[in-house]
């Protein structure tokens, strides 16, 4: 009899009738694979793991009503649709039917994908979790070249340049970016939205190469959920800080390629002009229907205008801090973090010099409440402007230099906002090798290594907090001098130090007396009691003659079962390879810093 | 040239001949008539061809006025002519050829055309005879081909005819035209050689003469070798022109009716009319291009209504979220994160998977950070993962590891338990095989294989008494009764059941009298059968010897001190024998063993009997003589047994290094099984009679205390902690501890090993 033998006329049972491979799967749904793939890519169906593979160990397999899923979506007639006009498309082609060929690719059949969020996505906080990949890729995409002829077609990538753009605006205005890391493939960000965490990766703002061993089809795919998702996305949020979507930028900073400036000047424009989209409304809903055609016509153009009239005094400096105090009295009802975001660089006016990565630069600052301006035509305001404290450079030496300012590396931005303090800007000066830059997404303490930067920043941090407490009145002029807070700092760890083993000595008097208390109540008897404490108290001396202290835990492996052992011996291999990697650390400091000394 | 003068010559000629004729009938009319009759259409025909009349013309000045007045005349009706002519002949009528031309130009009605154009041409340039020739030719070639005079005057007739003959044809007076004379090759060669144009000259057969071409001529010839058209201006491939006026004329080239599908309108064309109208109506067919919908729009409004908002079909597992970049991915990382080149390098001989996927760099300002070269790589794999890998929910233990060890009590709480070696016992000289500790906790014997069995007073570690018995001790076993110091020792196939002389003065004689064995009562039994065992009385050791047919591997006293029994692995239905001492009496009563007996023993409080065979342990009630309970161990050895005092608890070691404790009550399957303590074979396992501990030896020289807590709710399962490991006998020949026995008494172990030393452990 073989393995799974099933008498006829007997229905499948099981993971036999559960599951089904991909093969069949696709048989069972006459399509082509490509076309499989495409609607799992847009369906968001993925194989899963029966517990019992039955058609053999090798295969993907699909859960039956996975594929009923897709069998019952009218996407699927759509792609089938889609095949047989792409074959009339061939014929007419290549009959020279121009006449016929023009027809029909104007009956193209379309398809849309917003049913399709709305199905994997029911409410928005869902979207939200998703949103990494989703971000990540169409970053990606605005940063491939725009060129007809590639693999990708160009108004692709001007779309996911818009939606970046749009969601970075959203970012910057609301205050919601929490991190940010330079890495070597390119600068991560983590925001957080209605509690969930978002992070993405854009990359380095440098022309990126097609690689040829990457299926594009797949991506794009991908890419076209994505862009649906994100612009949905992209109206809600808008929607919530009540702010029309899709935005109407000012032509004149699209074509200079600062999308992002415009749109954060359309945000910050836009609350105070719903006050005259409203008129025009109201009075469309009295007047005929024949008028409000017209209406509409210049209730746009009047609303166009009204936004450039607001965007304009913005040219001039000062302008933007007013609209931050603006915001200000709006959302009173923002949490502490977000405040603690939006006020870390409040008074400072930073000026981009070309080299640095503007895009990026002109995202993060304002998204931490600072103004800034760069060398170009429609920057707000000039390098020559007297406000400006900050000027970030990336060159080995600064010919001209205003004395009014510091001029640090981009590092340094990103390094205060991970630290969420100001720091010290004297390692950041033009032409020094800035200190290392950190992850902030690593827990030090839980990977049991803690670079020597960190610690310097905790330092910092520790100190800025202190101060920042108790004596609100000498806070501007302390936040002015750093280097002060740093020795501060130091003073009031050791002290903080002492305090806290009294208090731990305290703790632990008051937790065995509470300890002893409760096992009254439970009527432990005094002998094992008389004889735990007796244990504890001549502890040392005892187990140092009687037993060694490592022969117990090799026997109390031994009543384990055999599966919590197997998983207690690979933790242990774990944390022993963490050991070893701290342990390397550890030991390539050492030599780097022997040398060094050399 | 000069053919066309004689030609006109000849012309002339003949028609002063008809004029002659004129004159003498004297009337226009007969004239007319005369015309008719004597002038063959042919000559007329020929005449006008040869254009002779102009030619005369040409000649006189008159002729030329005239005609030029007929000319003039002629555009008038033709009713004109009749009367005309009799007038001009009245008139001028001193030259007759004239007038001949004349009527002969006024009787050709139907070539008018070419008689008109033609008496033009003569009228304008009269003086180049061949200019004139010439065009005529072109204006008459579609009339006639041979337009051009021959010499030969044969016609068309094959040159072969005349062949023989000197002269080619007649000329107009009837004599022959000779035939040129030949010239042969040499002179036709000579005269080619002077000749420059040689080459351009043809014979012409049928003239006989030789013709001269003209370049034009050549040229042409070139061309059409070349297989274009002979002329260079011809252009063949002139744009059509359409010369028919299609336009405007009252007339159509076809004079068939129209018909009547014409004037009816079509049924086809109404059928397509009525599909697009349905078409229409219905919405299929749409004129203005659809209009774009906003492309977004508020998709989720509230989300306060959870029922709706869930997501239909399976459960929905997230894509687990791509790992967060440490340190090392820096731009601009800490020193110490950045691998030196030898660890680099190191890298390559790692395998494929274990490489690390990125290597950490550094770079000393961010103008220097080139683009991310798999970027775009590490998208379409994260893209891959998210649609081609199954996924499945797992929980990922975050927990320290510590946490998943039992909750044991501290050891501290378990205390008395053996933990240090406080005593050897020497003398042995070989492996010491077995031990075992008399009732009292004042004696022990062990046996070892170098044949001796040897008592030692256990506090003092002094050996009382040594017995040679010449053979390797398998067992050795003490009466369990504190009055009976007897000890049985098996030694190859027999068995001795030895008085060891301990036992105080009023003992001693109630030994001795166990120990008498007579034997005719042997005798007696001996007829019947083979006997099992033979009880033999062993002057030497002053003690019985049992004798078995083949070897003895274990005893096992029966607490009463009375029976005893002994297993003999290979004695198949004899396997197990009973033996009571005080009778000699012998008897099997397993007829029927499953599997191979490994070890026997007593039940401590009830009347019940464990055998133990290789993998299982059945469990016998004596009194009812059945088989109560078979315990599966799942073992493939088994190599010791014992029996919790409580009696409801039995803990079995295995060759393979494994101990399961079974809980009676519980189950017939083992209640925890200890697998990876002992690396060999586990030799034995004890319980101790009083303490709640038990210990197992192994092969691996180390011997392993348990706390075995046995709890009288019945509810609560036994507690088993590993208390203590104890080594300190050395490997030899690959054998480590052979026996471990407790103390019937004190919680201390005794420990027999390969290295021929018996140690204590005490608390």
């Amino acid at each position: 009899m073989p393995k799974h033998h099933r008498p006829a006329g007997k229905k499948k049972e099981g993971n036999a009738a559960k599951y089904i491979t991909r093969t069949r799967a696709v048989n069972y749904l006459q399509v082509s694979l490509a076309i499989f793939r495409r609607l799992c890519i847009l369906k968001g169906i993925f194989p899963r793991e029966p517990k019992k593979k039955v058609e053999g160990n090798h295969k993907t397999y699909y859960h039956m009503k996975d594929i009923m899923f897709l069998f019952h979506d009218p996407l699927l007639q759509k792609f089938r649709d889609i095949k047989a006009h792409a074959k009339k498309v061939k014929k007419a082609k290549a009959q020279k039917n121009k006449d016929l060929e023009d027809r029909l690719l104007d009956r193209a059949p379309k398809y849309k994908l917003d049913r399709l969020v709305s199905e994997r996505y029911p409410t928005f906080i869902d979207a939200l979790r998703d949103l990494d990949d989703c971000l990540t890729m169409v970053h990606l995409f605005a940063a491939l070249p725009a060129a007809e002829g590639e693999r990708i077609q160009v108004q692709r990538i001007h779309n996911c340049r818009r939606l970046s753009h749009e969601w970075q605006a959203y970012i910057s205005r609301t205050h919601s970016l929490r991190k940010t890391f330079i890495s070597v493939k390119g600068i991560y960000y983590q925001a957080e939205v209605e509690g969930q965490k978002i992070t993405w990766l854009t990359p380095h703002a440098l022309q990126q190469v097609l690689t040829d061993d990457v299926d594009f089809n797949v991506m794009i795919t991908f890419l076209e959920f994505y862009e649906t998702l994100l612009g949905f996305v992209n109206f809600k949020l808008y929607h919530s800080i009540n702010v029309k979507y899709p935005p109407i930028l000012d032509p004149l900073l699209e074509a200079i390629a600062a999308e992002l400036y415009a749109l954060c000047r359309y945000i910050a424009a836009q609350p105070r002009t719903s006050s005259v989209d409203s008129l025009p409304i109201t009075s469309g809903e009295d007047g005929q229907p024949g008028l409000e055609k017209l209406d509409m016509q210049t209730e746009e153009s009047e609303l166009r205008l009204a936004q450039l009239q607001h965007q304009l005094p913005t040219n001039e400096p000062g302008a933007l801090m007013h609209l931050v105090e603006d915001s200000k009295a709006e959302d009173e009802d923002i949490d502490v973090e977000t405040k603690e975001c939006k006020n870390l660089f409040k008074n400072f006016k930073f000026f981009l010099s070309r080299e640095v990565p503007r895009e990026a630069l002109l995202f993060v600052i304002p998204a931490f409440g600072g103004a800034v301006s760069w060398e170009g035509d429609g920057s707000p305001f000039r390098e020559s402007d007297d406000g400006i404290t900050h000027q970030i450079v990336d060159r080995p030496t600064q010919g001209h230099i205003f004395l009014s300012r510091e001029y640090v590396q981009p590092q340094w931005i990103f390094d205060c906002i991970n630290a969420r303090i100001i720091l010290p800007t004297e390692e950041y000066l033009v032409g020094r090798i800035p200190p290392p830059h950190l992850s902030p997404f690593v827990d030090n303490e839980a990977e049991g290594y803690v670079p020597e930067y960190a610690e310097t920043i905790k330092r910092l941090q520790a100190a800025a907090k202190k101060k920042v407490l108790p004596m609100p009145g000498l806070e501007n002029q302390d936040l002015n001098d750093p280097q002060t807070l740093l020795v501060k700092g130091i003073v009031d760890r050791t002290e903080a130090n002492e305090t806290a083993e009294k208090k731990r000595k305290l703790m632990m008097l008051e937790k065995q007396f509470h300890d002893e208390l409760n096992m009254e109540l439970q009527g432990i008897a005094y002998s094992s009691l008389k004889n735990k404490n007796l244990d504890s108290t001549v502890d040392n001396a005892k187990e140092d003659t009687i037993t060694p202290t490592e022969e117990p835990e090799d026997l109390s492996q031994l009543t384990m079962s055999r599966k919590k052992r197997k998983l207690y011996e690979a933790m242990k291999i774990g944390q022993e390879r963490k050991k070893d990697k701290v342990k390397l650390l550890h030991e390539r400091k050492k030599n780097a810093e022997a040398s060094k000394k050399d | 040239m000069g053919k066309s003068q004689k030609s006109s010559k000849e012309v002339d000629e003949l028609s002063k001949e008809i004029s002659r004729d004129v004159t003498a009938n004297g009337s226009t009319e007969g004239i007319n008539e005369k015309d008719d009759r004597f002038q063959p259409s042919d000559l007329v025909d020929s005449l006008e061809d040869e254009g002779s009349p102009y030619d005369s013309g040409e000649d006189d000045q008159d002729a030329s006025d005239y005609k030029s007045h007929s000319n003039a005349e002629e555009s008038d009706s033709s009713e004109d002519e009749v009367q005309g002519s009799p007038y001009d002949s009245g008139e001028d009528d001193q030259d007759a050829s004239d007038y001949k031309s004349l009527r002969s130009a006024e009787e050709s009605d139907s070539s008018e055309d070419e008689v008109q154009g033609f008496s033009y041409d003569s009228g304008e340039d009269d003086q180049d005879a061949s200019d004139y020739k010439s065009h005529r030719s072109a204006e008459e070639s579609d009339s006639s081909e041979d337009e051009v005079p021959s010499r030969n005057t044969v016609g068309d007739v094959p040159l072969e005819w005349y062949k023989e003959e000197e002269h080619i044809g007649y000329d107009i007076t009837g004599k022959k035209i000779k035939k040129r004379a030949r010239k042969d090759r040499i002179e036709s060669f000579l005269a080619g050689v002077d000749d420059a144009k040689n080459w351009r000259k043809i014979y012409d057969d049928y003239n006989d003469e030789e013709v001269e071409l003209t370049k034009e001529e050549v040229k042409m010839i070139h061309r059409m070798l070349r297989g274009k058209t002979p002329h260079a201006g011809v252009d063949p491939y002139a744009p059509y022109v359409d010369w028919f006026e299609w336009e405007d004329k009252g007339h159509p080239l076809s004079n068939a009716p129209e018909p009547k599908r014409r004037f009816i309108p079509s049924k086809w064309e109404q059928k397509k009319v009525v599909r697009y109208i349905r078409a229409i109506r219905k919405g299929f067919l749409k004129f203005d291009k659809p209009k774009e919908e906003p492309h977004v729009y508020l998709l989720w409004g509230d989300d306060s209504t959870a029922a709706e908002n869930k997501r239909h079909g399976l459960s929905y597992i997230p894509a687990p979220k791509p790992k967060l970049a440490g340190h090392e991915e820096s731009y601009n990382p800490s020193v110490e994160f950045i691998p030196t080149q030898e660890e680099i390098n190191s890298y390559q001989l790692m395998l494929e998977e274990d490489r690390p996927k990125f290597i950490p760099r550094r770079f000393e300002s961010l103008r220097n950070v080139p683009a991310y070269e798999n970027a775009i790589k590490e998208t379409f794999d994260r893209c891959l993962d998210l649609y081609l890998c199954p996924r499945t929910r797992k929980k990922r233990i975050n927990i320290d590891p510590e946490s998943l060890k039992p909750k044991l009590p501290s050891l501290k709480d378990l205390r008395p338990y053996p933990s240090t070696c406080y005593l050897e016992y020497r003398g042995h000289t070989g492996p010491v095989k077995t031990i075992s500790i008399d009732i009292s906790g004042q004696w022990m014997a062990s046996g070892s294989s170098d044949g001796t069995v040897r008592v030692w007073e256990i506090e003092t570690s002094r050996c009382i008494k040594v017995w040679d018995v010449g053979e390797a001790v398998n067992h050795v076993t003490w009466n369990p009764l504190p009055e009976l110091p007897i000890l049985s020792i098996s030694v190859g196939r027999d068995v001795l059941i030895l008085d060891t002389r301990l036992a105080n003065a009023e003992n001693q004689a109630r030994v001795k009298e166990l120990l008498h064995v007579e034997e005719s009562l042997l005798e007696e039994d001996e007829g019947n059968t083979t006997p099992v065992v033979r009880w033999v009385r062993d002057d030497k050791y002053d003690a019985i010897r049992l004798k078995h047919l083949k070897a003895v591997t274990t005893i096992d006293w029966h607490r009463k001190g009375d029976y005893f029994t002994t297993v003999v692995p290979s004695g198949h239905t004899r396997a197990i024998l009973m033996h009571q001492l005080s009778k000699k009496h012998t008897h099997s009563p397993f007829q029927k063993l499953r599997g191979l007996p490994v070890t026997a023993v007593f039940h401590p409080t009830r009347s019940m009997f464990f055998i133990s065979t290789k993998t299982h342990v059945w469990v016998y009630d004596l009194l009812k003589q059945k088989v109560v309970k078979k315990l599966e161990t799942g073992l493939q050895e088994v190599s010791s047994i014992s029996i919790h005092p409580g009696g409801d608890n039995v803990i079995v070691g295995s060759k393979e290094g494994k101990m399961c404790w079974f809980d009676m009550d519980l189950s017939s399957k083992p209640y925890k099984t200890l697998t990876s303590h002992h690396m060999k074979d586990i030799t034995n396992v004890a319980f101790h009679r009083l303490y709640p501990l038990f210990a197992s030896s192994s092969e691996d020289c180390t011997a392993y205390v348990f706390h075995g807590m046995v709890y009288s709710d019945l509810n609560q399962n036994p507690l088993i902690v590993p208390l203590k490991i104890l080594r300190g006998h050395n490997s030899s020949k690959g054998r480590g501890v052979l026996d471990c026995k407790f103390h019937p008494r004190q919680p201390w172990l005794f420990t027999a090993g390969a290295d021929s030393i018996i140690k204590l452990y005490c608390h």
